[in-house]
């Protein structure tokens, strides 16, 4: 599994469509059988106490793309700061089964982990 | 040369961005997009032009339409920034909201085409949980938009991090 994490816009999806992947292999938002798992963070944020049962879901896929949602002030609503926490948590989760890594910024991809 | 400069708030943008205007030119063009409407922004202008002066820059305070701008002589663009002139050229005096791409990009186009070097100054909003308005929400996608496409353009994109420059596509000059 190829984890790739950025900033909301930072061109994540553009990027896994221009490694050959399509449209119809990208699941936005749920985990079915699709190989590509999109917007993690809204997947945490519907359930962020439970989001550590994602783990054994996720770590098959051959990507998954999540935001980076950890910078900013601290969110004033309880939700928003579970599902925050749960998200950065989960990354660094997904990051250690993860044989590669990469970040994007203003659409340009940095390999953070593996080759 | 044209070269962008990301990073968050407070990481050393600026500073680093005009030690680059220096260095490579003496004919150098500072372009504030920044509209000051409290004192807050006032007193931000006051320490950019307090850290600009006796470097040899000339001020040019411009909020939106950057195509508009007629330089006198060919030299070193250093604008600042790309999220002041997005919002800028996004949200007018009524409120009204309006695609920004089309006219930052032109803008900064515009502006590199008489220049021998472009430096822009733009800022990462986009890496919290997005918990805005829908209005916000929109302006941290569009400049995303405009970030990736002025990255993909330009020959050097730097990410500033605590003042340390980290080089994501080209070379920097040698300096």
């Amino acid at each position: 599994m190829v984890l790739i994490i950025g900033g909301q816009s930072s061109g994540k999806l553009d990027y896994v469509l221009s490694l050959g992947y399509t449209p119809d292999m990208v699941a936005d938002g749920v985990i079915d059988d699709r190989p590509v798992v999109y917007n993690l963070q809204d997947i945490i944020a519907k359930d962020p106490r439970n989001a550590s049962e994602l783990l054994p879901l996720l770590e098959n896929k051959e990507l998954v793309i999540c935001n980076e949602v950890g910078s900013g002030v601290i969110p004033v609503i309880k939700n928003d700061r579970m599902a925050r926490e749960a998200t950065g948590r989960l990354c660094v989760l997904l990051a250690k089964k993860a044989t590669k890594v990469i970040r994007l910024i203003c659409g340009i991809p940095t390999v953070i982990k593996g080759s | 040369m044209r070269i962008l400069l990301t990073g968050g708030s407070a990481c050393g943008k600026s500073t680093y961005a005009e030690t680059l205007a220096t260095r490579l030119d003496s004919e150098l063009y500072y372009i504030a997009a920044m509209k000051p409407y409290d004192d807050e922004a006032y007193a931000k202008i006051a320490r950019h032009r307090e850290m600009r002066s006796g470097k040899g820059f000339e001020t040019i305070e411009r909020y939106t339409d950057m195509a508009g701008i007629v330089l006198p002589k060919k030299g070193t663009v250093l604008l600042e920034c790309i999220c002041n002139l997005t919002a800028n050229e996004m949200f007018d005096s009524t409120g009204a909201i309006t695609d920004p791409y089309e006219a930052v990009i032109a803008g900064v186009n515009a502006l590199a085409n008489q220049c021998n070097n472009t430096i822009v100054v733009t800022n990462d909003v986009g890496s919290d949980n997005g918990a805005y308005e829908p209005e916000t929400r929109r302006y941290i996608e569009v400049l995303g938009r405009i970030n990736r496409k002025l990255a993909a353009d330009f020959d050097c994109v730097i990410e500033m991090v605590c003042g340390i420059p980290i080089v994501l596509k080209g070379e920097l000059p040698c300096l």
